[in-house]
């Protein structure tokens, strides 16, 4: 399954649908991770607040390949992305293993293929890099086999990289 | 010199970030002051007090492999805030992760520095922290070593009239020990930062971790959350099941 989380506006709705399986729309209108880690240790895989993104972690958990559309805040996620991520720690569970030589958490869902992630806005190259790092960490941390960072210079190119 | 703590775990109480920011603060001279940033209407008081400080040492825990949400949110208004008070205050990070290794905060320590450059203030390094939760722990471990220490100094005067019980003595100080052990790399790191920030210097980035083999601490995790998950049911709920 493929599946688009992004923070773009309504105008690309339709272009997004049409290249995926599954859209999550990183619309901001949720509240933040509160690091009770209920999702692992009260109710699996669900968060105790009840807003769209409650059960979000069982839709991101199945992708083979998780495309993230963001715009680039200090060479990482845009806040409503980054919330999104932070909700969905339940596609893991709460025992631990090593991967990539480090300490992780297990996979509640299994391994993944492709965890791509397509940056707009204005990033310069020190934030390029940390992308990279990040994208590349987010995979490891997430069982995701590879990890692809594209930057656009511009919004228009979107639908080449999709 | 002012430096402002700010605390930006989302949890209420007994955060690790809380725990050490506490222990950042103790190799800190001047005027000191703690903020709590939770949510967005934290912003103002937190802003109020960076105003006129000459140091920020932010305290927060890994999310993603980043910053969590709710502290890049207040960097957005921070930045704004600095620029248009022409504000140029150095910026100090201590963050913690729960998995063992500290060098896993990395990619927040760059984020942190992306925003120093684009907020025009001064980056002066960070301490990275793995193992945190546990490292948390053993505050708790500490203050119950000391409450033992009461108990059985108490029964000791009672049964016997010996006000100094030397077995009771002798386990709390090799508890106490094992615990400064812990928590050896933390505190050697921070006293480093801390030496930076009364400076006004970089301290560049550190990573150190709990005292602990890896096997050892993911054994110890996985039981903590085993007992966890035991006692609030989601073990009983489908505790490893694809939902």
């Amino acid at each position: 399954m493929k599946v688009i989380l992004h923070d773009l506006g309504s105008e690309h709705k339709e272009l997004i649908e049409s290249k995926c399986d599954h859209v999550v729309v990183a619309d901001g209108r949720y509240a933040p991770c509160q690091g009770c880690f209920g999702c692992w240790t009260k109710h699996p895989a669900e968060c105790f607040m009840t807003d769209k993104l409650q059960r979000v972690c069982r839709i991101l958990g199945r992708a083979d390949e998780l495309v993230i559309v963001s715009q680039n805040l200090y060479g990482g996620y845009s806040t409503a992305v980054k919330n999104v991520l932070d909700r969905s720690i339940g596609t893991s569970t709460p025992l631990s293993t090593y991967r990539g030589g480090q300490m992780h958490h297990t996979l509640r869902y299994g391994k993944h293929d492709l965890w791509k992630v397509v940056v707009y806005g204005d990033t310069t190259q020190a934030e390029k890099d940390t992308f990279c790092q990040m994208a590349e960490r987010n995979a490891i941390n997430d069982g995701f086999s590879r990890s692809e960072v594209v930057f656009l210079s511009d919004l228009a190119e979107l639908e080449g990289v999709l | 010199m002012k430096t402002v703590f700010i605390n930006c775990s989302p949890k209420k109480r007994f955060c690790a970030s809380a725990y050490f920011l506490f222990l950042q603060r103790l190799f800190v001279g001047g005027q000191k002051v703690t903020v709590r940033l939770r949510t967005p209407a934290d912003y103002d008081r937190v802003l109020e007090q960076i105003a006129d400080a000459q140091a920020v040492v932010f305290g927060m825990p890994l999310y993603v492999d980043g910053v969590p949400s709710h502290v890049l949110r207040f960097m957005e208004e921070m930045e704004t805030f600095c620029k248009q008070n022409g504000l140029s205050l150095s910026v100090y990070c201590v963050a913690n992760n729960g998995f063992i290794e500290g060098r896993q905060n990395e990619p927040l320590m760059q984020v942190l520095q992306n925003f120093c450059i684009r907020a025009g203030l001064v980056w002066g390094g960070g301490v990275g922290i793995g193992g945190g939760v546990m490292l948390n722990v053993t505050r708790i471990l500490f203050v119950v070593d000391i409450a033992l220490l009461v108990i059985n100094t108490v029964l000791s005067i009672v049964n016997t009239g010996n006000l100094f019980p030397v077995d009771a003595w002798i386990s709390f100080g090799t508890n106490a020990l094992l615990l400064l052990y812990f928590n050896l790399g933390v505190l050697f790191y921070l006293a480093r930062m801390g030496s930076s920030i009364r400076k006004g210097g970089p301290c560049g980035k550190k990573y150190t971790r709990i005292l602990l083999p890896s096997f050892v601490f993911i054994l110890f995790a996985d039981i903590f959350f085993v007992i966890i998950s035991v006692l609030q049911g989601g073990i009983f709920r489908g505790w490893l099941a694809k939902k």
